[in-house]
Order: structure tokens, then C-alpha cells, then sequence
């Protein structure tokens, strides 16, 4: 095991969240607040830490192994999270560990689930650093490392295939250093414009920059405790929804339709799928929020589309309390819950690929009942699925299932309240924010007993890191020789 | 710069990790995906699923924006076809590999120029000139000739004979002018010496001569040439078969297979020698057909571990001269240890020959020193460049490589600290792998 690359990327990545939380203390400069003191210690304590391990491990060997990579990847993202509580608990904002840790694993893992009451009483500074550490996460911390810092040799492959999300990972370039680059690229490009737009909207520029940062991450985190729904305005909102819907899209298709591509990207069978779900669920709700409700078309199709593209997305932006409608309409939204974006976007959940596959893989098997000798591959993009990735996605949803049941059976034990359970254990493995019952989307996760604010975070880093990059730890079989 | 390969056979990835590594992009074209699967989770690269010969699945690649493409599938009318559709497309430069001497005829340049086929590498034909070279040069381990035989860079193993054991390179540049050694092989380790150092028992010993001194040199490094007239072949592969060809007549060859049909195909093709059908690793067999009275012995069987221990008997045996076809890169350090006279890798022979079109600098030989990393290269040294400003001792050349030679009009020279490079001159330049992007620059 080549520990001294492990260290020296941690080390790296601490200097990174370093100069993050100087733009942090920027913001906090300007508005002249009193988190200026905890953002100069806690980017100090980063820069420090991160500078002497990267002295000390200057000449590590560059080889990353399959072993180094799934610590690293993991590791980052734990450390990640401790350090950047910091700013949380040195500001006062959230006095207490477990909550700064529960909400900074929220923020990197882009779930949005949070334990504050009272977010507008925040100073501004601190709520930037929490919309940064989604955008950070959003798009990945080892991605952007791979982008700008020059540590790593072909064992960036391997750290790509662990940290983006979807079964089958593509480059859009031949080096996986412009496929980051350009990935990043394109992440900002749609930050920007959404900041603008938002801010041509109605919202404070700090307000457009902030919301932006956490649509883009499909995070939702918000400076006002009522989320969206502070702004009336439908401009907002739609421009909300449409940053969302391009956030859980894959971003290799946002590449290809801006280099001018369109059609390959507008053909791409996810894709349409994708589409097809939204509007077959905002069809839905909508009409029962027609029959149930007094709200006029707009409105009701907003509010329905608006949920869904935020639920899907894994976003978890609200503007309206789906645990007010009609059970019905609940339980639509909760199924939405184990959808999730686009493979090789920024959302969580299970992802729209693997559900295509996995549905018409179950389609097949009944047609080979019938002909046992025939071959029929399961096709995507019409290109047969190879066995090995039908089997890797098969095996991923078994135990995203097995996860799900087991954490709502632990988490009954330490929160003995059937719903408020499934919400909370389903939320924070699709890394979605609001759940059902007592942490619904009017709701946050402060009453939450510290245990299980542990074991949500836990689950958080589960299903951002998809399962497997975390798991494949805890096999015996990693740490054999 | 941006190479568009298509073809991941051995040639395709090893060309591929290789141009990666030296931080150039590639894309690789093929239509197996498991293939691409292996390559794509070890090298830095972008894969694409198609076929070589599809303008759509050649669009993919990006094409337009890429500098070079190379065609190594198995197929030559195959990489044949697919070069002249890259060049459509807008390639700047094509490479394909053919199976085919014919191709490589002076006459029939311009037309496949006119085709978009830039360029042609023909690996069998290249293995073959290199077992060839081998069979003829028995006292060197290997011979590299440049501009014609002008200067020659001997690599010879040094026993305990030889009269150069343990004399410091500074006394020895005294006394002797005529040759300069610029790289030693020593366990497994490529060394590039400074004066202090001195030849041990055992070493591979690189040297740089002109073709006058070359028996001087020889003698010097306790070495003797002998003629070779009997040789067997293990095995009637096409490099084999190649290697038949370009010996000519002069010698007295037998070739073992063991696949009758093949063997039926070879004693066709040539009349001059003896086709045994048999399996070469019964030793019997071989006694039979009389392997101790053989000068050499090449293994060229498709399979590097037969080829290895195969070498190995003969040199039991007595031959004085053995040349095994080693494929497996692994293999390559282990076959040179055990004391094979010449080792051949159809890929790292192909390899440096392509390897030359992705440098800048205008370069006329490149070739890999066989169970080495190391490379030696003949560049061009254009006006201006800045190699010809300085004396060489003045230069600040890279510490990981050394100019052993000059070729200027019809003369080689040996390198020294005073001399000084004029444009047109063609250098020889040995460097580690570290070395090459620097030395580069010294010749734009």
C-alpha cells in the first residue's frame, strides 16, 4: 500500500478546501460579520495541515493502485467533511460537533439536509460556505483535483471511476485531465448563467450566487428557511427548474450539445427517459393537485413540476410541502425518491440508467422463459450492455435495496417512528435532503438523536460515493495481500 | 500532440501506452470491448468502439483536429483503406502497417502519397532486417548502423577477457580516439557514464565507432567475429520466413515446424533450404538434425517461452549464436540475463520506428537498444537549432543522455567535448526515456 500518495492527496486536497474557505472569508470580510475570526482560523488550520503533509510527502511514487484509490476517495471526502465544520463550530453558528459534521457531510455529499431552525439568523459568510461545499461536492473533489492539480499519473482513471457517478464513467476527451477540465468547465459556465439569470430575477446577487452553487450540485441547501418558496416569483422558480433538470442531466451530453453536437445529445436513450419520467409524474400530480386543491393550472403544474424535477434531481429544493397533498401524490413523490439523475451528472440516487437497464433486463428474462436458447442482450443507446455492467447494476440495486431496509429497520430503533424512518434513511442515501414525517421538507434534521445523525451521515457518504467505493472497504478481501 | 490509433492488438496498446506517457493524447479505435476495456482501466487514453474502415466510427475519433493516425490492425488492406479515409477526413499524417513488401517499393510511394498513406511500417520486415543484422555480426549483441554504415553503435557483452576491464573513461578517451561508450547495462540498470566510471565483468557495454576502427573496438572488448554458415530456425513464422529471404543463399538454413501445411508452404516458397516437420522442443529431433553443429540458432516460434528455453538448449548445445523472439515484455529482462545472444520484439522494434513521427524535430533513425529502455535517436540539426550554437561540452546537455557521434557529408565522427555541431550534420544521440522531450529542444 503506497500510504504516502494517500497522505499526499489528502494533503493537497486540505490546501484546496483551504483557499475555498478564503473566498468563505472574503464574503464574510465584506459583510463584516463576526464569522471573520472562525474562516481566518479554520482556512489557517487547512492551509497549515495541508502544507506540511504535502512537504512531507513530496516524493511520493506516483502509482495509485486500485487499493489506493478507493482509500483515497473515500478518505477525502470523510476529511473533507471534518475539516470543514470547523468554520461551523468556531463561528458559534453550530456550537456542537455532531450537528457541524451531520451538516457539512449534508453540504459535500450535496443532500441538503439540514439541522439548522433558524438559517436567515446565520451571518452571511457562513451561509456561503455552506452553498460552496456543495458546488465543491457537486461536481466531485477528486474531479476537480484531477483538474487542476498535476499529482496524479494513470491512477487518475481509477479515481475518476470511483468518485463520478453512474456505472460506466466515459472521458469526452482523451486525457483525464481535459475530461475534468472540461467538466468543471462546463459546471461553471451553467453556475454563471444561472447566477445571472436569478439575478435578473429578483434575487440578491449574493442570494443568485448562492442558489446557484446549490442547483448545479443538485445540494439544496438555501439562505432562507423557507427555501424556494421565499420567492414567489415563477421566473425564479422556472429558472430554478431548468438548472435543476441540466444538473441531473449527464454533463458529457451538456458537452456535446455545446460543441454544437445537439442531436447525438438530444438522441441519448437516458436522456429521454429521463424526460419522459419528469413529465410523466409532473402529468400526474398535476392533475390530482387540480382535483384536490384550489390552485389554478399554472400553479399547480409548476408546483408539480417543480418537486419532481427537485426529487428526481436529488435536489431538494422546496417550494411547496408535498406532505400536505393526498397520500396518493406522497407516495409518487416518495417513489420518485429512488429514481435519481442521470449517470455522470450531479444527482444521487440510483440513477436513470441503471433503472432503464434493470427494467428491461427484467423485461427480457420473461421473453427467455419463453425461448431459452435465444440471446437477447440488454440494449442501451443501441449498443448491447455488456454482462458484466447488467450484473454490476443488478448487484447495485440489490444493495441500495438491502441498505435501505436494513437503515430503516436501525434507524426505527433510534427514531421509533415508522415514516419519519423511511423518509430520513431514503433522502440521505439518494443524497435528496427533505424526507417524510418529522424531517419532511418544512422540517430539518435537528431533533435527530446525535446516533442518528452519525448514521445518516454515514449513509449520505454511502450513496454519493455509490455504494461500492465505500463498501468495497469494509470486504476482507481489500485488505488481504 | 493528438494520435488517433486503431487496432488494440500488441503493437496498437504498446504504441499506445508509450505515446501516452510521453503526454501525448490518444484515442484508440477498435471494435472488441473488452479489448479497450484492459487498455482504457491501465493508459491514460480515450476508447471508442468501431471499426477501422467506417467513416462514421472514423468521425468519432475526432479526426480533423489529430495529428497523426496509425493503422495497426491485423489486416493490411484493412489499415490500407483506413488510412486513405482518414486522410479524407483530415488527418495530418498516416501510418499504416502492411504485411506486404511490394508496398514498400520507392515507385509506388507517390501513389499511395496520392491515396492519403503517408507512411508504411511493415513490423515483420523490421524484425527480420534486425535477426539478419544478428546473424551476421556475431560478436556484438547489437548494431546499429547510421547514414549507411558511416557510424556504427556496437553494444557488446564484456567477460572477464577483455583488455577495457576496469580502465576509467578518462584514460581511456586518451588512448584510444576512435570510439566513445555512451551508455552500460549493469543489472538491469541502464547507466549513462561520466569519466570516472570504468567497464566491469559482465557489462552490455554500448560503444560508438566508425567502421574502420570497428575490429579495434572489438579487440579491445576481448570480442572475436566469426562466420556463421549453418543456421537453424525454430519455428516458420512470417518473421522467420522474412528473415529466410533477406539472408539470400549463401547459407545453409534448416527450419523446424511443427505445422505441416506451413511447412509445405515454406519448402514452396524457398528451394534453397531444409524444411523439418517436427516439434522443436524434442531435443532428440534436434540432435537429429544436427543442432550442435550449428553456428546459430533463431527461435522465432509465436511463443516467447518456447523461443527462450529453446536458445537456451542451443547454447547448452555449444552454438555460438542465438537470437530468440521474445514477445512478452516481461520476458524481456529474464531472456537477456540468461544469456541469449540477441532478443527481438516485433513491438518495440515497431514502436521506435513509429515513435519518431510524433517528435518535433526532424529525425532520420530511431531505435530502441534491445533489454533497455534506453533509445537512440539520429536527428537532423536544422539551421538555427540551438545544438549548433555551442560547443557540445558548453551545451548544458541533459545529465540522462549523450551525443556519441556526428555524420557530416560522407564522414562519422566520434563526439568529443570540443566539437561543435554545424547545421545539416546528423547527430547520434543516445538518451533515457526521461531525456527525450528535453533533447528535443535542442534540435527545433
Amino acid at each position: 500500500m503506497n500510504l504516502k500518495i494517500i497522505f499526499k492527496v489528502l494533503g493537497l486536497l486540505l490546501l484546496v478546501e483551504g483557499i475555498a474557505m478564503l473566498l468563505a472569508l472574503a464574503v464574510a470580510i465584506i459583510y463584516g460579520e463576526n464569522d471573520i475570526f472562525a474562516f481566518l482560523v479554520s482556512s489557517g488550520i487547512n492551509l497549515g495541515i495541508g502544507g506540511i503533509i504535502t512537504l512531507l510527502t513530496r516524493n511520493a511514487k506516483k502509482d495509485i493502485g486500485k487499493r489506493e484509490g478507493f482509500i483515497i476517495v473515500t478518505m477525502v471526502w470523510v476529511v473533507f467533511s471534518l475539516f470543514g465544520s470547523f468554520p461551523y463550530m468556531l463561528s458559534g453558528s453550530i456550537p456542537n460537533f455532531t450537528d457541524a459534521f451531520f451538516e457539512t457531510i449534508s453540504g459535500f455529499t450535496t443532500t441538503g439536509s439540514s439541522i439548522l431552525n433558524d438559517i436567515e439568523a446565520l451571518p452571511h459568510g457562513i451561509l456561503f460556505w455552506r452553498s460552496i461545499s456543495q458546488w465543491l461536492g457537486g461536481m466531485g473533489i477528486i474531479v476537480l483535483s484531477l483538474a487542476i492539480l498535476p499529482v496524479f499519473g494513470i491512477g487518475g482513471m481509477q479515481l475518476f471511476i470511483a468518485e463520478v457517478p453512474g456505472p460506466t464513467p466515459d472521458k469526452i476527451s482523451p486525457r483525464i485531465k481535459q475530461t475534468a477540465k472540461a467538466l468543471w468547465g462546463i459546471y461553471l459556465l451553467f453556475t454563471l448563467v444561472e447566477t445571472i439569470l436569478l439575478w435578473i430575477g429578483g434575487m440578491s446577487l449574493y442570494d443568485a450566487v448562492c442558489h446557484s452553487f446549490t442547483t448545479m450540485a443538485t445540494g439544496g441547501f438555501s439562505t432562507k428557511q423557507a427555501s424556494i418558496a421565499y420567492w414567489p416569483s415563477p421566473f425564479i422558480q422556472y429558472v430554478i427548474i431548468l438548472f435543476m433538470f441540466l444538473a441531473g442531466t449527464n454533463f458529457t451530453l451538456s458537452y456535446l450539445a455545446i460543441k454544437g453536437k445537439f442531436k447525438n445529445a438530444v438522441k441519448d436513450e437516458e436522456f429521454k427517459y429521463y424526460g419522459v419520467i419528469i413529465l410523466g409524474f409532473t402529468g400526474l400530480i398535476t392533475i390530482g393537485l387540480l382535483l384536490s386543491s384550489q390552485l389554478h393550472f399554472e400553479q399547480a403544474f409548476r408546483n408539480a413540476l417543480f418537486q419532481v424535477v427537485s426529487i428526481v434531481t436529488t435536489t431538494g429544493f422546496a417550494t411547496a410541502d408535498y406532505l400536505l397533498w393526498k397520500p396518493i401524490l406522497m407516495i409518487l413523490i416518495f417513489a420518485l425518491f429512488f429514481f435519481g439523475g442521470s449517470a455522470g451528472s450531479t444527482g444521487g440516487g440510483i440513477k436513470i440508467m441503471r433503472i432503464v437497464v434493470l427494467a428491461k433486463n427484467g423485461y427480457y428474462e420473461l421473453k427467455r422463459l419463453i425461448h431459452p436458447h435465444a440471446i437477447i442482450p440488454v440494449k442501451f443507446n443501441k449498443h448491447s450492455v455488456d454482462t458484466k455492467i447488467v450484473t454490476n447494476v443488478l448487484a447495485f440495486f440489490m444493495l441500495y435495496m438491502v441498505i435501505f431496509f436494513v437503515g430503516t429497520i436501525i434507524f426505527t430503533l433510534i427514531e421509533p417512528d415508522m415514516e419519519s424512518s423511511m423518509g430520513a434513511v431514503a433522502t440521505s442515501l439518494g443524497n435528496i435532503g427533505p424526507g417524510l414525517g418529522s424531517v419532511g421538507p418544512a422540517e430539518n434534521f435537528y431533533h435527530i438523536k446525535p446516533v442518528g445523525k452519525w448514521f445518516l451521515s454515514f449513509l449520505m457518504l454511502l450513496g454519493r460515493l455509490e455504494l461500492f467505493t465505500v463498501l468495497v472497504l469494509f470486504s476482507p478481501t481489500f485488505w488481504k495481500q | 500532440m493528438k494520435v488517433v490509433i486503431a487496432g488494440a492488438g500488441e503493437v496498437g496498446t504498446h504504441l499506445a501506452r508509450m505515446l501516452s506517457n510521453e503526454d501525448h493524447d490518444i484515442v484508440l479505435l477498435d471494435d472488441s470491448h473488452e479489448r479497450l476495456s484492459t487498455v482504457s482501466s491501465e493508459v491514460d487514453l480515450m476508447t471508442i468502439i468501431g471499426s477501422a474502415h467506417s467513416f462514421s466510427d472514423l468521425k468519432k475519433t475526432d479526426l480533423a483536429k489529430s495529428d497523426l493516425f496509425i493503422a495497426v490492425t491485423p489486416f493490411e488492406e484493412r489499415n490500407v483503406l483506413a488510412c486513405a479515409m482518414a486522410s479524407y477526413l483530415g488527418v495530418k499524417r498516416t501510418i499504416a502497417r502492411i504485411n506486404n513488401q511490394e508496398y514498400l517499393q520507392e515507385r509506388y510511394r507517390a501513389k499511395l502519397n496520392n491515396m492519403g498513406i503517408h507512411e508504411l511500417i511493415y513490423p515483420e520486415s523490421l524484425a527480420a532486417k534486425e535477426i539478419v543484422a544478428s546473424v551476421k555480426q556475431t560478436a556484438t549483441r547489437q548494431l546499429i548502423e547510421f547514414s549507411n554504415g558511416k557510424l556504427l553503435l556496437l553494444g557488446v557483452k564484456v567477460r572477464e577477457n577483455a583488455p577495457v576491464l576496469n580502465q576509467t573513461f578518462e584514460d581511456l578517451a586518451i588512448e584510444h580516439q576512435h570510439l566513445l561508450v555512451v551508455a552500460i547495462k549493469r543489472d538491469n540498470e541502464t547507466i549513462i557514464p561520466r569519466g570516472s566510471d570504468s567497464i566491469k565483468n559482465g557489462d552490455v557495454v554500448f560503444v560508438v565507432t566508425t567502421p574502420t576502427d570497428q575490429s579495434n573496438v572489438l579487440e579491445l572488448m576481448g570480442k572475436t567475429q566469426f562466420d556463421v554458415k549453418n543456421i537453424m530456425f525454430l519455428g516458420g513464422s512470417r518473421i522467420a520466413q522474412k528473415a529466410v529471404e533477406k539472408l539470400g543463399e549463401h547459407y545453409r538454413i534448416k527450419i523446424i515446424e511443427s505445422d505441416r501445411e506451413r511447412c509445405e508452404e515454406i519448402a514452396d516458397r524457398f528451394s534453397h533450404i531444409l524444411v523439418i516437420n517436427g516439434d522443436g522442443r524434442n531435443l532428440d529431433l534436434l540432435k537429429e538434425e544436427g543442432i550442435e553443429k550449428m553456428d546459430a540458432f533463431v527461435a522465432t516460434t509465436g511463443n516467447s517461452e518456447t523461443n527462450i528455453l529453446g536458445c537456451n538448449l542451443a547454447k547448452t548445445l555449444g552454438v555460438r549464436r542465438t537470437v530468440a523472439e521474445v514477445e512478452n515484455l516481461a520476458y524481456m529482462k529474464l531472456a537477456d540475463n540468461t544469456g541469449i545472444g540477441s532478443i527481438i520484439n516485433k513491438k518495440l522494434i515497431a514502436a521506435s520506428y513509429i515513435y519518431r513521427f510524433t517528435l518535433n524535430a526532424e529525425i532520420s533513425k530511431v531505435k530502441c537498444l534491445t533489454a533497455s529502455e534506453a533509445e537512440v535517436f539520429e536527428f537532423i540539426a536544422k539551421p538555427g537549432a540551438k545544438i549548433t550554437s555551442k560547443p557540445i561540452k558548453d551545451l548544458d546537455f541533459p545529465s540522462e543522455s549523450k551525443i556519441g557521434g556526428v555524420i557530416r557529408g560522407n564522414m562519422g565522427y566520434i563526439a568529443h567535448g570540443y566539437t561543435q555541431i554545424q547545421e545539416g550534420d546528423k547527430v547520434v544521440v543516445f538518451t533515457l526515456p526521461s531525456g527525450i522531450k528535453k533533447i528535443e529542444k535542442f534540435f527545433k
